[in-house]
């Protein structure tokens, strides 16, 4: 008995120290990765304490924490900036535009990665060149283009130029996710009685949903945070998104110096995206890799 | 099982009517545009051939704005994938925490980029930003009125912050290309002695040599057309020393608070950016190709 005890212990020893000199190995690792992470945490968090102080305690003690909580300045921001309006805008043209894209994308990326027929390379290869063409270079000949239709300066033809320039990316990755379900399942479902649009509809869709809600999850987050576009096609504030209406808040910064006011419309912009981020962080973070690491 | 040609049609159709006319047609109208002299969106176009390109190569701004973009590009990138690299050794090399880390490190890619150069340019404005008090308090008082958003060094002030970015993503591609590498292969290499270096130079990279190619391909398109974050980071009137490529692009079509509508010549830039893009993806799918081959 004593004998195995020892035993026991003895051979615990090294693994112990194993143990120990491994933690010493990862130390720098930790301290880099650690630094890296309290740097983002510490400068985000702190923007949204800064939206809770009054303007002379951001700008008298931008490290203290607020003595008394502002919350004026987020009522500026949504009232007198008009971000809530903005914000309402975002929601109509973001919801409307995700849903459409979605609509429009998963039959194309269907076909695309299922169906065969002539020139299905091709057409592939087309999709995907779109995420290579850079948006700067649309920006006068869409605008043209929006003018005649005279949908520029309108909710509208935002939404058209979102849906638009989201289709190859969208395409892409759903294409991605489709070609990997198994076809058994479509056969057995064809034995079934199903036509070639019950297959899809009450087979592959639901089978692709995983993907579906991803590719939903990255436009919605690119659509919010959109600027570019937006900045080309809408002036009239009352049509502005939020991000743009953000925007135009941080210039009239220069004139009322009124941080704590600003750093309320930055958490009206980010905190969706972020509680996105935080509910559905895994399936983000294995959607990026879905489409590129096979 | 066979999809009938009547619904290839149709389920095709919505998205590639919608991608042609939209995406296609602009791209190539662009071309066209760029060989006018254009001062309007309503006015007259008068043809001048190549002679917006000839402009653009003794235009001092196109240059210093090209080489913000092309330094972006090139500097940046290693740094972002030097990063991305060093992160991803250590966030597998069996950490605890590594999902924690790797969200965080994640993060800002999902927040709007008007709203972090909101952050930025207050963390670099001098004493009263964040930096600034943080120097002056740890009592480095000289450096606490650096002027980071000054003519010398907003570039660079602008590429740490565009670093900080970018980095989560491309740690989260070589993080999964990492995971996709078996085991065994370390336990193999490992009972044949093999050491730490070798086994990341014999294994780690070449296994994970393809999503480092789409990794780069990635970011080199993302970087040519880099627009919102040196647009939105000054306020009103970017600093010409911020300028990338796609701002002064916009700037020439668009204008600031005096419009310019130098439409066809604006153009001209963007057909630029997309041989730049398209340069930059042959020369990096042929480097990478023929690095492969050695293994």
């Amino acid at each position: 008995m004593i004998e195995q005890a020892v035993d026991v212990r003895q051979s615990a020893r090294p693994r112990r120290r194993a143990r120990d000199r491994r933690w010493i190995r990862q130390l720098p690792a930790y301290i880099f990765l650690g630094a890296w992470s309290l740097f983002t945490l510490v400068t985000i968090g702190w923007v949204a304490l800064a939206s809770l102080k009054s303007n002379r305690e951001v700008f008298r003690e931008p490290w203290n924490l607020p003595t008394q909580l502002q919350f004026e300045n987020y009522q500026r921001a949504w009232d007198s900036a008009k971000l809530g309006e903005n914000f309402m805008n975002s929601v109509i043209i973001v919801g409307i535009a995700v849903l459409l894209i979605l609509a429009i994308s998963a039959p194309a990326a269907y076909v695309l990665a299922r169906a065969k027929f002539r020139g299905r390379n091709l057409l592939t290869v087309i999709y995907i060149a779109g995420i290579g063409i850079p948006f700067p270079l649309l920006f006068i000949p869409l605008f043209a283009m929006l003018a005649g239709m005279n949908l520029t300066n309108s909710r509208e033809g935002l939404i058209l130029v979102y849906i638009s320039l989201s289709i190859p990316f969208t395409v892409f990755i759903l294409t991605g996710f489709f070609s990997t379900l198994p076809a058994d399942l479509e056969d057995s479902a064809v034995i079934d009685g199903c036509n070639d649009f019950q297959v899809f509809r009450h087979v592959m869709l639901p089978l692709a949903s995983p993907g579906i809600l991803t590719a939903a999850i990255f436009n919605f987050i690119g659509l919010w945070n959109e600027f570019q576009l937006a900045l080309i096609f809408i002036q009239d504030p009352v049509q502005r998104p939020l991000s743009l209406g953000l925007y135009s808040l941080k210039n009239s910064m220069t004139y009322t110096g009124d941080w704590a006011g600003l750093f309320a419309g930055v958490v009206l912009v980010m905190a969706p995206t972020i509680l996105l981020f935080i509910l559905l962080s895994e399936r983000m973070i294995s959607g990026i890799t879905m489409g590129s690491v096979k | 099982m066979r999809i009938s040609k009547q619904l290839i049609a149709l389920f095709l159709l919505p998205a590639s009517a919608l991608y042609f006319f939209f995406f296609l047609v602009p791209t190539f109208s662009a071309f066209r545009y760029s060989l006018y002299d254009w001062r309007g969106f309503g006015t007259d176009m008068n043809f001048v051939g190549i002679q917006n390109y000839v402009e653009l190569f003794s235009d001092r701004l196109f240059w210093l704005s090209m080489g913000n973009t092309v330094t972006i590009l090139l500097a940046g990138g290693v740094i972002i994938f030097g990063l991305a690299f060093v992160m991803t050794m250590m966030i597998s090399s069996g950490i605890r925490g590594r999902k924690l880390f790797r969200a965080i490190i994640f993060l800002p890619n999902v927040i709007a980029i008007i709203a972090l150069t909101t952050l930025w340019g207050y963390i670099y404005t001098p004493q009263f930003g964040l930096l600034g008090a943080f120097l002056g308090k740890i009592g480095l008082t000289q450096w606490a009125a650096f002027p980071w958003l000054g003519p010398d060094t907003i570039f660079w002030s602008m590429l740490v912050a565009i670093i900080w970015i970018e980095v989560g993503f491309y740690l989260v591609l070589l993080l999964a290309g990492v995971d996709k590498i078996p085991e065994d292969f370390y336990e193999a290499a490992r009972l044949d002695g093999a050491s730490q270096f070798q086994m990341f130079r014999k294994i780690t990279i070449p296994l994970l040599w393809d999503v480092l190619t789409i990794g780069m391909v990635l970011w080199s398109i993302h970087a040519i057309k880099i627009f919102e974050f040196p647009f939105s980071f000054t306020g009103l009137e970017p600093n010409v020393n911020s300028y990338t490529a796609a701002v002064y692009m916009y700037i020439l079509g668009f204008g600031q608070r005096q419009p310019i509508y130098r439409l066809g010549y604006s153009t001209a830039i963007g057909v630029m950016l997309l041989l730049v893009v398209i340069l930059v993806v042959l020369v990096l799918r042929r480097l990478m190709r023929r690095e492969q081959l050695q293994y």
